[in-house]
């Protein structure tokens, strides 16, 4: 829809996106000096980051969604890949291989499962008749159920489980017939104490038992939790103000600069400072909400619609987690968190929606 | 390619779909909204603290103790600073090593250096000082200041600890410190600012509180109020500024009412001998002399003592932290005389002119017992003036023999016998003074008149502490009730109008008087040996206090050679004579007669006190 066109080329952008998630990096990068204690270096490594991740999104936006429908499958199979290697070869790091070093960069391949997940079933199943037949249902299941395990291979359950929904996300909206939705709903529910049992290890079984009371043991378990709270209520309304937020200065609040960088910017600009931030991701959330249904074609509009989702997923189980409703499970929070590749990702997922949401199919006139 | 129909319907199922989720995530977005909102405004105020709470470290400074002065404003205890070795264990890497360098120039015992290792690594963790020895000597001081560059970890600092010159002399009156047992340290942090916090010592040996004497009656306003610094810290403890600071209010100086150089009279005429010295100032009724002997130094007691002299302090058959003053259990013998002279007009069984016939004995008439005078042969005719004089104890055992049990008790309850007497002193023994149903209750045994007669001489079952016999001399001096007895100055305490001495006139107390002084004065007296020594008039009545009961001056030799089985000799005195200012009372345990060797004890007292 929106395009500038120049001699040589079409220049392809939704000013929305751009403007809000131009915003929303430099209040990460503003929130981030002080999450890390005023460290330049970090500040100066994440700038680095936010600038080619704006780069790179616009670049992204350029190319046409039929591009994407065909590399999805490529871009699909190569990121499974690279997780095959990180498993292999990988860093680990706490009893985790997540990473790959590529010498400049670690990269998290889990990442961009992500975002590849979603396209490639879009691109499956955005030819497909209503309801999605029994045939396309176990193939996009057995696709997404490959993905989701070899990140639990990792072990990664946070990423694994918001691939999981990134790809149950576009079957849902692809049309997955209600009877098997209703089936798929009761055998979870009926597995719970397998899952339970089998899928989580004993730490993660103690964080969702923590999160029902973090006061059993507020030093050890409850100790993340217990501070993120404290950081968040001592904001008040209009916060400690910048950089005099005490538990983040002090130490109190683990991982400010990733996961828990919420609760610095609640308790340095209180209530106001984070109903701003989620009035902006709420903004994003409703563009896109927009887009989809505006979208040229059903490709893009499950591409929108399964991208989209996965960024509001991030942000929930981000903020879930820092305000004590979920349990704690890695996850950053979008634009706002340090961090590489799951940076890098939403820039690249916002590029594609971009993309999907810019071009129009040319119709004869 | 799927039709434009199909196109539509999955537009809107698509459509449908997203709402759903949308929906779903809405939920979920207002559940996160109210959380954050319980968070920061609705419970505001509780994360506030908690956060406070967080990153404030409290720790309370320790007050001065006040120091403690005699009558005349002279110190009797005070806090004179120590320097001690003070040690910052987060800059030490390898303590046994640190040690080891620091034994080269300063010894360190192993006590000490154990003391160090077990604290040393939550000191280190938190950043906080550990002492590493404490009063230094100058030579000391030197030799680490010669090396100080060695070792930027460590350094001399003042603390103080608690002194008195008389370390020897006053120690029962006035007691020692010493660390707080676990109730007592409960109460100090409770009065504390924060109620279980680090704290700045600002004394060498850490918490302190009195134990004994006045440093323990008057604990809470000697110690003062603990004063508080509040510092920054970070998650791990580490102290990073101080915030604020509040300087403790001081522990409140002591002004008692004793006068040093009476105890230093009483402390060089004892000797060291088991006994006790007690002088009132009869107006006031101010201690003026609380001594008890043998005593110890309270300055090692209160800044740390070797278990093995704590050992043989505690072992020392002559119990020097026995306050002799306050618990010593007398029988008052003789000394009781007065009382039952008193006790005798009072109730008309006697007057002055009432007169006996002494043949040195008192023979029961119920079963012939007989009950023997200190002189064989007796003292002839006597009447009270006399007997008070030559000490007749066939007066008074008949005398006794005629008087009700009952009333007699209630009488010597009157002067202070069987009670405690003293306001402020600290663990006083109330003596006794036996009745019928004591001795049914305690002995199980019936009163017989006998142990009446016995009471006629302060014998028997009835005992006296020192202070008591103080505390009856005064009001013997005084002609009636006097304050009760005080270690403090200015005490505005009332005299207790209740007691009376009905039917003893002013001439009967003259009379009185006139006797004891006489006890000295007259040549028949039994302390007039005392007569050159004093120069003025000084009224008294001796005691010889019978820790074996006896038939004969012959038995007495032979269980004399016992030096514990021999009598206590026991002075009441108070002068000077007539208008008498001080009174006083001393036990020499196992000194025998109470004249000769207790007597001169209380005439250098009183001249002491007088002068």
């Amino acid at each position: 829809m929106r395009l500038l066109k120049f001699k040589r080329f079409n220049f392809f952008y939704d000013p929305y996106l751009l403007i809000s998630i131009i915003l929303l990096s430099f209040i990460g990068l503003i929130v981030l000096y002080s999450a890390s204690q005023e460290s330049s270096s970090i500040i100066i490594k994440q700038s680095i980051f936010v600038f080619f991740g704006i780069i790179l999104m616009i670049a992204v936006s350029q190319p046409d969604p039929a591009f994407y429908k065909n590399i999805s499958g490529l871009f699909l199979v190569s990121s499974l890949f690279l997780i095959v290697l990180t498993i292999l070869f990988g860093n680990e790091v706490n009893g985790a291989k997540r990473w790959l070093d590529l010498g400049f960069f670690t990269l998290q391949p889990s990442e961009l499962v992500k975002i590849a997940l979603p396209i490639f079933l879009a691109s499956y199943l955005y030819d497909k008749s209503l309801p999605i037949n029994l045939k396309d249902t176990i193939f996009s299941l057995l696709i997404i159920g490959i993905s989701f395990r070899l990140i639990v291979f990792q072990p990664d359950l946070g990423t694994s489980i918001v691939v999981l929904l990134a790809g149950s996300y576009v079957l849902f909206l692809a049309g997955l017939s209600w009877r098997f939705i209703g089936s798929a709903f009761a055998i979870f529910i009926l597995s719970l104490p397998f899952l339970w049992n089998n899928l989580l290890v004993p730490f993660q079984r103690q964080r969702i038992a923590t999160l029902f009371n973090p006061d059993a043991d507020p030093f050890g378990t409850g100790w993340n939790i217990t501070q993120s709270k404290i950081a968040i209520g001592s904001g008040g309304i209009f916060g400690k103000g910048y950089g005099s937020g005490s538990q983040a200065h002090l130490d109190f609040l683990p991982e400010t600069k990733t996961d828990f960088i919420f609760a610095v910017i609640a308790e340095e600009f209180g209530f106001f400072g984070t109903l701003i931030l989620l009035s902006i991701y709420t903004f994003i959330v409703f563009r896109c909400f927009y887009l989809s249904f505006n979208a040229r074609d059903r490709f893009c509009r499950l591409t929108i619609g399964g991208l989209s989702l996965i960024f509001v997923t991030t942000i929930f189980v981000n903020l879930g987690m820092v305000v004590g409703i979920l349990p704690v499970v890695g996850m950053p929070l979008p634009f706002i968190s340090m961090g590489g590749t799951s940076l890098l990702s939403f820039y690249i997922a916002f590029g594609i929606i971009i993309s999907m949401a810019s071009h129009k199919k040319l119709i004869q006139q | 390619m799927i039709d434009l129909q199909e196109r539509f319907i999955e537009r809107r199922s698509f459509i449908y779909r997203l709402f759903i989720v949308y929906f779903m995530f809405g939920g979920l977005f207002l559940l996160v909204l109210y959380q954050i909102f319980q968070l920061q405004v609705a419970n505001y105020s509780e994360y506030e603290i908690a956060a406070l709470e967080n990153k404030t470290h409290e720790m309370n400074i320790q007050p001065i103790r006040g120091v403690i002065y005699d009558r005349d404003g002279k110190i009797l205890v005070n806090n004179i600073p120590t320097f001690n070795l003070i040690s910052i264990p987060n800059k030490v890497d390898d303590p046994e090593n640190f040690i080891n360098n620091i034994k080269n120039f300063i010894d360190i015992t192993n006590e000490e250096e154990n003391i160090f290792y077990e604290k040393f690594k939550r000191k280190a963790r938190y950043n906080r000082e550990l002492v590493v020895k404490t009063d230094l000597n100058k030579q000391q001081i030197a030799s680490f200041q010669v090396r100080k560059h060695n070792f930027p970890n460590l350094f001399v600092e003042k603390r103080y600890s608690r002194h008195s010159d008389y370390p020897n002399i006053l120690s029962h009156a006035l007691g020692y410190i010493g660390s707080p047992s676990d109730m007592e340290l409960a109460n100090i942090l409770s009065e504390a600012i924060h109620p279980r916090q680090e704290t700045i010592f600002s004394y060498a040996n850490g918490f302190i509180s009195g134990k004994s004497g006045i440093e323990k009656t008057f604990d809470d306003s000697l110690r003062g109020d603990f004063g508080e610094k509040i510092y920054e810290v970070d998650a791990r403890g580490k102290l990073l500024k101080e915030i604020s600071h509040i300087e403790p209010s001081e522990g409140k100086n002591i002004f008692t009412s004793l006068d040093l150089g009476s105890h230093i009279t009483a402390n060089n005429a004892l000797e060291g001998r088991m006994g006790a010295v007690v002088a009132v100032e009869i107006d006031t009724g101010a201690i003026v002399t609380l001594f008890s002997s043998p005593s110890y130094s309270i300055n090692s007691l209160s800044n740390g003592i070797s278990n093995n002299q704590f050992d043989a302090l505690i072992k020392d058959p002559k119990k020097p932290f026995f306050n002799r003053a306050l618990k010593g259990r007398y029988p008052p013998a003789s000394t009781i005389k007065p009382a039952l002279g008193i006790f005798g007009v009072q109730n008309k069984l006697i007057d002055w002119d009432f007169s006996i016939d002494d043949p040195g004995f008192f023979t029961l008439p119920e079963d012939g017992r007989v009950y023997r005078g200190w002189k064989k042969g007796g003292h002839g005719k006597v009447d009270l003036d006399k007997a008070l004089i030559v000490s007749s104890n066939t007066f008074f055992f008949s005398l006794a023999y005629r008087s009700n049990i009952d009333d007699l008790a209630e009488h010597l309850s009157k002067f202070g016998f069987g009670k405690k007497v003293c306001l402020d002193c600290f663990d006083e023994d109330e003596g006794l003074i036996p009745n019928p149903q004591w001795k049914r209750n305690k002995l199980n045994s019936g009163w017989s008149r006998g142990d009446t007669v016995n009471l006629g001489v302060g014998q028997g079952y009835m005992v006296a502490t020192p202070i008591q016999l103080a505390y009856y001399s005064s009001i013997l001096a005084n002609k009636g009730p006097i304050n009760e007895l005080s270690l403090i100055q200015n005490t505005t305490d009332n005299i207790n109008s209740s007691m009376h001495f009905d039917n003893f006139q002013s001439s009967d107390w003259t009379q009185l008087h006139k006797a004891m002084t006489d006890v000295i004065d007259s040549p028949a007296g039994t302390s007039r040996r005392l007569k050159d020594l004093k120069s003025f008039q000084v009224a008294a009545k001796s005691g010889t206090a019978e820790l074996v009961s006896l038939d004969s001056k012959e038995d007495y030799l032979l269980i004399r050679e016992n030096e514990t089985q021999r009598d206590h000799a026991i002075m009441i005195a108070f002068g000077p004579m007539p208008k008498p200012r001080y009174a006083v009372s001393v036990v020499i345990e196992n000194g025998e007669s109470g004249g000769a060797v207790a007597g001169p004890v209380a005439i250098a007292v009183l001249k002491e006190l007088i002068k």
